[in-house]
């Protein structure tokens, strides 16, 4: 048995008067892709925090490929995208890819930029500062800087709120293209159609807890909101 | 190591396109020394006495704004997220931040500088120089502490405020110990506790230095 | 079993500071004074210095507790901080009060820049920080995280501010509160002896009482949010 890439055993995050997560158990293989979803403020943002290392559950065991989510080999492997842009707008796409390609020690960093560049269509404006984007090209820009050291996971918190269509289909090619390639990934979202689309699992967070936990195959979008969302 | 000079090369690229914060700081020392000339009506030789005083009040004033700057830029497209995300020691990134604030301020301090001794009329001798290692010293002091506090401070909705009543009480032993050497500097009169005054802003920028890169780290957490 | 030792505290703190009174108006022989304002004011000593070397305890305990959170994240330790950060603050404030009510009848000025009032105001400004901070952020582990490292720094400045303000005063002699920490003669040392105990057990008493509160004030709203998750 290979060891898990995401491996959550009885996770609790709760200080003082925030309860924002109970007992979570959670195991993603590699290449797995799994939706996380639903309502705002059930904790999905929290248990993102938690896997990726910004946080620290206070209860639990939470593994990334077998150790703590703050090693910083663990952090190598992880990419997450947001709605925030962690781009700086007084620097040109091409300086931002540069600083992040020098701080995670990328081999090679003049190729991997022009590659990722190229693959999120935003080659010709590379010289242009990021202030002058678009949210749709910011947010290519922001998913190209996240591939550059080729993470083995990806973390994503509802990254399409707020794109275009060009940017919604961009993404989704992207995103099934990273699985192809075996990546791990991890989707946050409210668009069930985009859910049953791209992963093989979801998962359903109420009230700080795992409501259910299982395969997209036989399930439609439609069922999914009604057996679940409806109050 | 990469990370940290990442950090600095960032900063600096970003701040010589926009020239914002030295910019900023100049201007705002200009206008302290020109508000102090008309709240103070002094004879020249009392101005003498306290133009040491007036030279780091400045500095701070000044140099809050440039930590301000520092980290207001990362609060704002969410990048202290992604610096908690990198795979780089907590410890080296506050080195980044350390030597871009610290690098900035001490240009600042070079063009104000001039300012200050056209307005008060200094006579400049070759002790001049030995404001070099008091300016250097007491400015790394007030970084190191300020970079830590300005992170702190940025979570805030008043980053500003909190991070003057953070930082004022806290570096004033810095003001307090360079006020003194500049003075002897400035009047010509270079007694020896010259050396050991000097050591002891040395000691605190260690001590402090030392503590931040060891701390940051929890700053960066969630 | 908590409300015992509390209550045993509460009847020794009583006791304490009735003695105390007596010892510091009745017992402790007069002082030789030019008049007897100055007299009086003496007697503040007795106040201003526990007041002083409780607020220091407070901000040790403030320090500790930091440490002590950011090694086991445990919000105790943070509540406890919080809670002595509040009462070393009170204590500081006495200080601060105290000084002036001293210095005016004695040396005839309001405020004197010695050390010890000048770096008991440095250090009031300092924990009003972290308490301002705290008020500033959203209760979690980020407001745990970011006050304890404040609180560290917060602390290790703190004997520097005061070794750097007694320099200070040597280049600038000024009116010198008087420490007492000299010579005193034997029934004034008892009574501040004794005066400082009571001090101690009232900020021990300050300090659980606080604490509990915000234990209390915590499960309340875990409470709350129990049901809502139900």
């Amino acid at each position: 048995m290979s060891i898990p890439a995401l491996h959550l055993n009885k996770v609790s995050k709760d200080f003082g008067r925030i309860i924002a997560l109970r007992n979570i158990d959670l195991d993603v293989e590699d290449g797995q892709f799994v939706s996380v979803l639903g309502r705002n403020g059930a904790g999905k943002t929290t248990l993102l925090n938690i896997i990726c290392g910004v946080s620290k559950p206070s209860s639990g065991v939470v593994e990334l490929f077998g150790s703590d989510p703050s090693d910083t080999i663990n952090k190598s492997k992880l990419a997450v995208i947001s709605h925030e842009m962690f781009l700086y707008s007084n620097l040109t796409a091409m300086e931002n890819l540069e600083y992040y390609a020098k701080v995670y020690s990328i081999p090679n960093p003049a190729a991997k930029i022009e590659s990722v560049l190229a693959r999120v269509e935003l080659t010709h404006r590379r010289f242009d500062l990021v202030g002058t984007f678009s949210r749709g090209m910011t947010q290519r820009l922001t998913i190209a800087r996240a591939l550059l050291h080729e993470p083995s996971l990806l973390l994503l918190d509802e990254p399409f709120t707020g794109l275009d269509q060009h940017a919604i289909g961009m993404l989704t090619s992207l995103l099934k293209e990273q699985k192809q390639m075996g990546r791990t990934i991890l989707l946050t979202t409210h668009d069930l159609h985009i859910a049953k689309e791209l992963s093989d699992r979801f998962v359903i967070i109420e009230k700080h807890k795992i409501l259910h936990d299982g395969p997209m195959v036989d399930v439609t979008p439609d069922e999914i909101r009604e057996k679940y969302f409806t109050a | 190591m990469r990370a940290a000079l990442a950090i600095l090369r960032k900063d600096l690229r970003m701040e010589f396109r926009s020239k914002e914060s030295i910019l900023a700081m100049w201007i705002f020392s200009l206008l302290i020394f020109v508000i102090f000339n008309f709240t103070f009506e002094v004879s020249r030789l009392v101005m003498l006495e306290i133009a040491p005083g007036l030279l780091w009040v400045a500095f701070i004033f000044s140099g809050m704004f440039g930590l301000n700057h520092s980290f207001a830029v990362e609060k704002e497209n969410g990048n202290l997220r992604s610096m908690a995300l990198m795979p780089v020691d907590g410890g080296q990134i506050f080195l980044g931040k350390f030597l871009s604030v610290t690098l900035i301020m001490l240009m600042f301090e070079v063009l104000i500088f001039p300012i200050f001794v056209i307005f008060y009329d200094l006579q400049l001798s070759l002790q001049f120089f030995l404001l070099i290692p008091v300016v250097l010293a007491g400015t790394i002091g007030f970084t190191s502490l300020g970079t830590i506090l300005s992170a702190v401070a940025v979570h805030t909705r008043n980053q500003q405020i909190l991070l003057s009543l953070l930082l004022w009480p806290l570096v004033s032993p810095i003001v307090i110990w360079s006020v003194n050497l500049t003075s002897m500097v400035l009047i010509g009169e270079i007694v020896p506790s010259f050396y050991s005054l000097l050591t002891r802003i040395v000691a605190f920028d260690v001590i402090f230095f030392t503590l931040a890169y060891m701390l940051f780290d929890f700053i960066l957490e969630d | 079993m908590k409300s015992t030792i509390d209550k045993i505290l509460l009847v020794v703190l009583l006791i304490a500071f009735l003695v105390c009174m007596y010892l510091i108006f009745i017992w402790v022989p007069q002082i030789k004074a030019s008049n007897a304002s100055e007299q009086i004011a003496q007697k503040i000593f007795y106040f201003h210095v526990p007041s002083a070397w409780l607020g220091f305890l407070a901000f040790f305990i403030v320090f500790i507790t930091s440490v002590g959170y950011l090694w086991k994240r445990d919000r105790r330790y943070e509540l406890i901080g919080v809670a002595s950060a509040e009462i070393g603050v009170l204590f500081i404030t006495l200080v601060l009060l105290t000084g002036p009510i001293w210095a005016k009848p004695v040396w005839g000025i309001w405020w004197t820049w010695d050390a010890r009032l000048t770096s008991s105001l440095i250090l009031w400004l300092i924990y009003v920080a972290y308490l301002m901070l705290r008020r500033y952020l959203p209760d979690g582990s980020k407001r745990a995280n970011l006050s304890a490292v404040v609180g560290i720094l917060g602390f290790v400045d703190v004997p520097i501010v005061y070794y750097s303000i007694r320099w200070w005063e040597t280049q600038h002699p000024k009116a010198v509160m008087a420490s007492g920490e000299g010579s005193l003669a034997q029934p004034m040392f008892i009574a501040f002896m004794f005066s400082l105990a009571t001090f101690t057990v009232l900020y021990v008493y300050l300090l659980r009482k606080r604490y509990q509160l915000l234990v209390i004030e915590d499960s309340i709203n875990k409470q709350f949010k129990e049901m809502e998750i139900l």
